[in-house]
C-alpha cells in the first residue's frame, strides 16, 4: 500500500552531553498490521547497542536488554492502537535514540491522551488477565514519561547494563 | 503464530509458535474456550517455540489457568526461555503455573 509506510530519511546523527547519538525514525499507520514490522526494528536497534559500545569490552549479554525493550515497546504500540486512536485510526511515530549508555524509544501519536499517572498498579496476587501494559512498561524501561499534546509522546529510557 | 493441539487420555498439550500478541490472541481463543468446555484436567501449555508474548497473550494463558481451575483442572507451562520467560518473572506467573 503506497503511501501507508514511511520510512523516514536517513538516521540522523545529533550531538548530546551523553556524546554522539544516532536516531532512527519510522512511521507506520496505526495499525496492529504494522506491529511486527515496528518491532523488527526496536529488535534491530537493541542489536546495534552492542555494536555501539566499542570502548572496553563488550558485556556478555544474556538477551534480558532486548527482552525487556521489546516487552515494553509492545505494551506502548498497543495503547496507541487501541486506545489512543481506536477505530478511527491514524498514525504514529517511533524514534529510537541509541546513545553510547542509554536507548530511548519516543512514540508519538495525535490521539487522544491519557494521564499515565491515574493508571492503578496492578495486584498481581488476583493473577490480572488485563490492564498490565503500563505495568510491563514502567517495569522494564528505566524511565518513562508520557507528554500530553500534538502529538503526546511517550518516552521510554533504558541504561545499558541495567538489567 | 500457529498452535497444535494433542489430547492423550486427560493430558492435552496445546502448543504455541511464534508470536502471541494483541494481534494473534483471538485466534487462539477459541480453542482455549474448548479446552474449558470439555473440561480438561490436565493441561501442558507448550511454549518451547514462542518467540514473543505480550499482555494479551499472558491474559489468554491466566484466563485458561483460573477457569480450568475452577473445575479441578491444572496448567503447566513447557519450554518457557527468552521474552517469554521475561514476562512470566515479571509478572511472578513463575511462582503460579507448574512449569513442566
Amino acid at each position: 500500500m503506497l503511501g501507508a509506510l514511511a520510512i523516514l530519511p536517513n538516521p540522523q546523527v545529533q550531538y548530546s552531553a551523553r556524546g554522539t547519538t544516532h536516531v532512527i525514525r519510522l512511521e507506520v499507520p496505526s495499525l496492529f498490521e504494522y506491529r511486527d514490522l515496528a518491532m523488527r526494528m526496536v529488535a534491530s536497534a537493541c542489536r546495534l547497542v552492542d555494536v555501539r559500545k566499542t570502548d572496553g569490552p563488550r558485556p556478555k549479554r544474556d538477551g534480558q536488554f532486548t527482552a525487556q525493550v521489546m516487552s515494553a515497546f509492545g505494551e506502548a504500540f498497543n495503547n496507541v492502537v487501541l486506545h489512543s486512536y481506536g477505530a478511527e485510526g491514524g498514525h504514529l511515530q517511533i524514534e529510537v535514540e541509541l546513545a553510547k549508555d542509554a536507548l530511548t524509544i519516543r512514540i508519538m501519536d495525535f490521539g487522544k491522551t491519557f494521564d499515565i499517572h491515574s493508571v492503578p498498579t496492578p495486584n498481581l496476587d488476583d493473577l490480572p488477565e488485563s490492564g498490565l501494559g503500563i505495568f510491563i512498561i514502567r517495569s522494564c524501561m528505566d524511565i518513562v514519561t508520557y507528554s500530553p499534546g500534538t502529538p503526546n509522546v511517550m518516552s521510554m529510557t533504558k541504561y545499558i547494563g541495567n538489567q | 503464530m500457529n498452535f497444535s493441539r494433542i489430547d492423550s487420555g486427560e493430558e492435552t498439550i496445546i502448543r504455541i509458535e511464534g508470536v502471541l500478541d494483541a494481534v494473534t490472541t483471538p485466534d487462539i481463543r477459541p480453542e482455549i474456550d474448548s479446552l474449558v468446555a470439555q473440561k480438561r484436567r490436565d493441561i501442558i501449555v507448550d511454549v518451547s517455540s514462542l518467540r514473543l508474548i505480550d499482555s494479551s497473550g499472558v491474559g489468554v494463558i491466566v484466563s485458561l489457568f483460573k477457569r480450568s481451575k475452577a473445575y479441578g483442572g491444572s496448567v503447566r507451562v513447557s519450554g518457557l526461555k527468552d521474552q517469554p520467560l521475561t514476562i512470566f518473572r515479571l509478572l511472578r506467573l513463575d511462582k503460579v503455573f507448574k512449569l513442566a
